[in-house]
């Protein structure tokens, strides 16, 4: 190797590195802007206050838990759009369980996660299957998880009164809304932590997660040495689910309350996390690491244009910038 | 792959953990007698939206930064909720941080908002919340209409007006589980019972008129004997009355809404060019809201508890002179 191919090598691999880790140079940078930019008050920076940076990740841990399961459909080149709805329905039959069928908290969280597993399967046959398109099976998803949501709950919101007579739910799922460890960290914010933890460990190593990877980059490819494409996609759309069953049933904990309209249009967030996260639409190439920094990212740059009073129609055109500007970078990326 | 994975733990635990040792408390401190300063403080208003996406809100935050430009000492900060509870949340845990003075609130739902108004409440800050209530007593004032009255009265002037006769109606609704969808609709049927009027048809319009377009078109196939459609707001109404237009019914049918709100587009001008027979002023509270700010944070004075404003029935006779008389002030 010459001095020059080695410059050139070395250059090529210190991008490599920029890229791959694009979204986390981003949320440093929107983080750091985030403290320049941060309001004050006697001395004291807002933004960098325990109490704020918390809200942050409390408000950002349910569409980073549904992120989370998109960045999986994402990644064998699928979308997911019903899962805002599937918050929907999960919030919704949460609290009809717990406070019109008096069920306890185990059976009725173990049967919301079903429905939403169940779900997820449904619409990965029907994908896989029938060779129908994700986007056309979860758009009937969303409309099928609406309608379910509906009819589950009567049409209501249905509120949760907490306590051990008949309509109240145990005092255990307001947990879901309350923080631990001086009263700093939302339950929620765990939550995420570890369904983000268990799914980069998910994605690494398991043979699993190189067949999301062998799918996403070449389905044909793919299926030719041996790699079970149904079957993954399958799985894929039901973990997908059951992440969103699992926001759903924290939304109504968080909020005392299940409804069936809740969620709307949370899985255009959740999409707008996982892009801004580096993962690519066409799928073969991203990461739940990435996934986490996005929503974290998107999270950090709402809360900064909150506290700054910025107006919420410009608000939605900065996020906007920001998605396209990430995606952007995408195209830039080096084809390792 | 490893690293990464590790940077990426690290971030969030690190996001979790490294800002636990400040804490937000004010100096001095506020107990929720004490945030008065007078005429010489400076006070910031957070005022949390629902969503302004329905005109009636966008009316609210209009008549609030209206109001609030005749006190110098207030700075008004609006946040739109864009109809999700969580949001409102966050939105409000936001004007907390940043810590203002006064917190308006007009709740997207009741419960889901109750915890975080006591919050701030608890901490000393005055809360006045407009049209849909929170649940429990931590809040400063409450100020709105009575949707069951204004029910009552359109009911009223159903039965009295346009069908002392009786005769056939339909019903396009509010967004299902709403209040004051529920109390819209149950106010009304007071009113008409014991009378030869029977409402045929109910359907949810969701509050928006296209979807008031699109049920009265179906009402109008399936059920020709009705002759009055009673929506739960204005532009449901004005839907009813295009789809009437469309299956060239217009004149043969009324059409009554709610809201009345005194801009281009809203019901009192339809009331004037005669598309609605009448509609019921649903007042927004803005100016009021503002009102009991000043009491609270410059007067250094109590506000009362509840303040249930009046609705006023708006026919062709009055239409243009409320109009002008809501406009003249602003």
């Amino acid at each position: 190797m010459t001095g020059t191919e080695f410059v050139a090598s070395r250059r090529q691999s210190v991008l490599a590195v920029v890229f791959r880790f694009q979204s986390l140079f981003g949320l440093v940078a929107v983080f750091i802007a985030a403290i320049v930019f941060s309001p004050s008050r006697n001395g004291e920076l807002l933004f960098l206050t325990g109490d704020n940076l918390f809200n942050v990740v409390r408000a950002v841990s349910e569409i980073g838990i549904i992120a989370v399961g998109m960045t999986f459909v994402i990644l064998i080149g699928g979308i997911d759009l019903s899962v805002g709805a599937m918050l929907g329905l999960a919030a919704a039959g949460s609290a009809v369980l717990l406070v019109e069928n008096d069920f306890g908290l185990i059976p009725a969280v173990l049967i919301v996660l079903a429905v939403g597993l169940g779900f997820g399967l449904l619409q990965g046959v029907a994908s896989a299957a029938f060779g129908i398109q994700a986007f056309i099976v979860t758009l009937a998803g969303l409309q099928c998880a609406r309608g379910l949501a509906r009819i589950w709950s009567g049409g209501q919101g249905v509120a949760i009164a907490y306590g051990d007579g008949p309509g109240e739910a145990p005092v255990a799922f307001s947990l879901l809304g309350e923080r631990t460890f001086n009263g700093l960290v939302p339950i929620p914010a765990l939550i995420f932590v570890v369904v983000a933890a268990l799914a980069i460990l998910f994605l690494r190593g398991t043979a699993f997660a190189r067949h999301i990877y062998a799918i996403g980059g070449n389905e044909k490819a793919a299926r030719l040495s041996g790699v079970p494409v149904k079957r993954v996609k399958i799985a894929v759309f039901g973990i997908c689910g059951l992440l969103a069953a699992l926001a759903g049933i924290i939304h109504a904990g968080q909020l005392n309350q299940g409804s069936p309209n809740d969620g709307l249009g949370y899985e255009l967030d959740a999409i707008a996390a996982v892009v801004v996260g580096g993962t690519s639409l066409a799928g073969g190439r991203g990461s739940v690491v990435g996934t986490v920094a996005g929503a974290l990212l998107l999270g950090v740059l709402n809360n900064i244009l909150a506290l700054n009073g910025v107006d919420t129609n410009v608000q939605l055109l900065i996020k906007g910038l920001v998605i396209v500007v990430a995606a952007g970078l995408q195209r830039l990326r080096p084809s390792t | 792959m490893r690293v990464q994975a590790l940077l990426g733990v690290a971030v969030v635990l690190g996001s979790l953990v490294a800002c636990g040792t400040t804490s937000e408390n004010r100096p001095g401190g506020t107990a929720s007698n004490a945030p008065c300063k007078g005429a010489d403080g400076k006070y910031v208003i957070g005022m949390s939206q629902a969503n302004v996406a329905e005109p009636y809100r966008q009316r609210m935050d209009d008549d609030i930064r209206t109001a609030a430009k005749a006190v110098p000492q207030f700075e008004v900060r609006f946040t739109d909720a864009q109809q999700d509870n969580s949001r409102q949340v966050s939105d409000v845990e936001n004007f907390l941080t940043q810590q203002i003075d006064l917190l308006i609130i007009s709740p997207n739902e009741a419960k889901p908002l109750t915890g975080v108004v006591k919050k701030a409440f608890d901490k000393g800050v005055p809360v006045i919340v407009l049209d849909r209530k929170v649940e429990g007593d931590a809040y400063t004032s409450w100020i709105g209409a009575d949707n069951v009255e204004i029910g009552r009265q359109a009911g009223k002037y159903v039965a009295e007006q346009l069908l002392p006769d009786g005769g056939k109606i339909a019903e396009i609704r509010g967004l299902a589980g709403s209040t004051p969808a529920k109390e819209r609709g149950d106010g009304f049927r007071e009113s008409l019972r014991g009378r030869k009027i029977e409402i045929v048809v109910s359907q949810d319009g969701d509050w928006l008129r296209e979807k008031g377009q699109e049920k009265a078109d179906a009402i109008l196939k399936s059920n020709p004997d009705v002759s009055v459609i009673y929506a739960h707001n204005d532009p449901m109404a004005e839907g009813a009355h295009l789809a009437a237009r469309a299956a060239g019914k217009q004149d043969a049918l009324k059409f009554i809404g709610i809201d009345g709100l005194p801009i281009p587009s809203g019901g009192l001008k339809a009331v004037e060019a005669g598309r609605l027979s009448a509609t019921l002023i649903y007042p927004t509270a803005g100016k009021e809201a503002v009102e009991a700010a000043k009491k609270i944070l410059v007067d250094c004075q109590q506000v009362p508890r509840t303040q249930t404003l009046k609705t006023q029935l708006i026919t062709k006779e009055n239409a243009a002179q409320v109009y002008a008389k809501e406009n003249s002030g602003n």
